[in-house]
């Protein structure tokens, strides 16, 4: 078992109460490792101290015709 | 009175013949019934008819009319909707197995805005389980099949809404798109469906998705009959605090506008999370064509990495569903689909803080979208569905595994999951039909709130093309 293989077996044993076999924690480590680095590469080429969700609807409204 | 088959014709085609009296809500119900008579075996497209009470209705509207009483715009349509907008004291499954005995305790706010129209109820339509599939494959209730060929997958996960409607065996009927839902039915099915910008339509009473991303809306025939029914479905709500309190407008009568001096921006993106086939990049090539031969100025778009946008969504998408189906994936976990089940467990592992982030990330997205794709054009164009409608057992994830398999049923949404991301209104229009027979559909993109100007470029292009008019024998 990898390193992200065993934290996700840390997550899901002590921290979210849920019960994977070590092949299933596998794929979900993979899974989530690119979902997280597309977040973090994106989020740090964008987002500042004063970003809000809320915001997504103020553009919106704001960028209406 | 009108002598052709009423089913055929359009909603708001029909709507106004009931108006005048050219034609009764009877007829109209009975006629569409005789097609889901001939179509429902090939197609699987309805979970539940409500033959008597759908006449019974019927026969009630026609009565209301006689004594001069017209509900709304769609006074006598028959319609049916998707099996997740709840009813009260009716049953509502959310194409599960898990609620295949589920009372609903509310009316949706949709299926209330349409009641006061005056919209007749033949009853609720296949789906993906709960939303979460864009092929319309389902396991506890049987695939639905497309009804341009029974062997093809129909898009989904509004499945039963894109068949019903191709099939004329409805003249509408309500999607939810979160991914591409509303949109890739459409285009598979040949039929025009709008995922309005993100609060324009109310959510409440619609089974959730996720809440970040789920959008609300019409599939039907034509632009008009589309426009027709946004029209009635959008506009504020108190029971969903994201609609927009922005003033609805007359849709149906900015359609006519023509698209002479209009700045489309063209895109026929060959890489980023789904590969364009040259078959639907020449029809929809052809399309803009058309456009500029009515007068449109075409150029090429320039597009975002939408696989920012597109995982950021999936971050989304995952970390709700797995909050909201936590209980159930607990306690019931062999009542899902695999596929259903394993596409939420992710959302368990996520950190708070990316889910946080990929909120957070929406606002700039936007403002990149507009600012690199939209600065010089009223509206983007570019296909639906990247690639021809493959079959139902090519895209069978719960029977064949494998990443070729996976990877083509994610590249259904590859171009239409951006734009819930973005929030922005997304129209889809039949453009043509592939080298097997099935429709091709592109797609038309606005700036936040500007439906309007979709409805009117799709409008003019079905004026100019017969795309539309084919019907599945």
């Amino acid at each position: 078992m990898d390193e992200k293989t065993r934290t996700a077996a840390g997550i899901a044993a002590g921290l979210q109460g849920l019960v994977y076999d070590d092949k299933r924690l596998a794929e979900i480590a993979a899974e989530v490792e690119i979902l997280n680095d597309a977040v973090r590469k994106a989020a740090a080429a964008r987002l500042t101290f004063d970003d809000e969700p809320a915001a997504f609807a103020s553009v919106l409204a704001r960028e209406a015709k | 009175m009108i002598n052709d088959d009423p089913a055929l014709r359009d909603l708001s085609d029909v709507a106004d013949a009931i108006a005048d009296g050219r034609l009764t809500s009877v007829q109209a119900t009975e006629a569409c019934l005789a097609r889901i008579k001939i179509w429902q075996p090939r197609t699987n497209a309805f979970l539940r008819l409500y033959e008597e009470k759908a006449l019974e209705q019927a026969r009630a509207m026609d009565r209301e009319l006689a004594a001069g009483k017209r509900r709304g715009p769609l006074h006598g349509v028959p319609m049916a909707h998707k099996d997740m907008y709840y009813r009260k004291g009716e049953l509502s499954t959310g194409g599960s197995a898990i609620r295949h005995d589920w009372v609903a305790p509310v009316t949706a706010t949709a299926l209330q805005k349409l009641d006061a129209a005056g919209v007749v109820e033949l009853g609720f339509l296949n789906m993906a389980e709960f939303a979460a599939g864009p092929t319309g494959h389902n396991v506890h209730h049987g695939h639905c099949r497309n009804p341009w060929d029974s062997s093809r997958v129909t898009g989904g996960s509004s499945s039963g809404s894109g068949a019903s409607v191709a099939a004329r065996m409805v003249f509408g009927a309500l999607g939810s798109d979160t991914g591409g839902s509303i949109r890739l039915p459409a285009s598979a099915c040949g039929v025009v469906g709008m995922k309005a910008t993100y609060g324009r339509v109310s959510r409440a009473g619609a089974v959730a998705r996720s809440w970040s991303l789920d959008h609300v809306g019409p599939l039907t025939r034509t632009v008009r009959d589309n426009a027709r029914m946004l029209g009635i479905l959008a506009g504020h709500d108190p029971d969903d605090s994201t609609t927009s309190e922005r003033p609805v407008p007359d849709y149906e009568a900015l359609l006519d506008g023509g698209v002479s001096g209009l700045r489309i921006g063209l895109a026929l993106p060959t890489d980023g999370p789904a590969a364009l086939d040259a078959q639907v990049g020449s029809a929809v090539q052809a399309a803009a064509d058309a456009l500029g031969r009515l007068g449109a100025k075409v150029t090429a778009a320039k597009l975002p990495d939408f696989t920012a946008l597109y995982r950021a969504a999936e971050v989304m998408v995952k970390c709700e569903a797995a909050a909201m189906h936590r209980p159930w994936m607990e306690k019931t976990p062999e009542l899902y689909a695999n596929q259903v089940r394993t596409r939420m467990e992710a959302g368990f592992f996520i950190p708070a803080t990316q889910y946080i982030d990929a909120l957070r990330l929406r606002a700039h997205f936007v403002k990149e979208f507009l600012a690199l794709s939209m600065d010089r054009v009223d509206a983007v164009m570019l296909p639906a569905i990247p690639f021809p409608i493959p079959t139902i057992e090519e895209t069978d994830t719960e029977t064949k595994g494998g990443p070729a398999v996976l990877k083509m049923v994610a590249g259904f949404t590859g171009l239409t999951r951006p734009f819930n991301t973005l929030g922005l209104p997304a129209l889809s229009v039949p453009c043509g039909f592939d080298s097997n027979g099935a429709p091709i559909g592109l797609q038309l993109v606005g700036r936040p709130f500007d439906e309007a100007l979709l409805y009117r470029i799709g409008h003019a292009y079905q004026g100019a093309t017969r795309h539309h008019r084919k019907a599945p024998v």
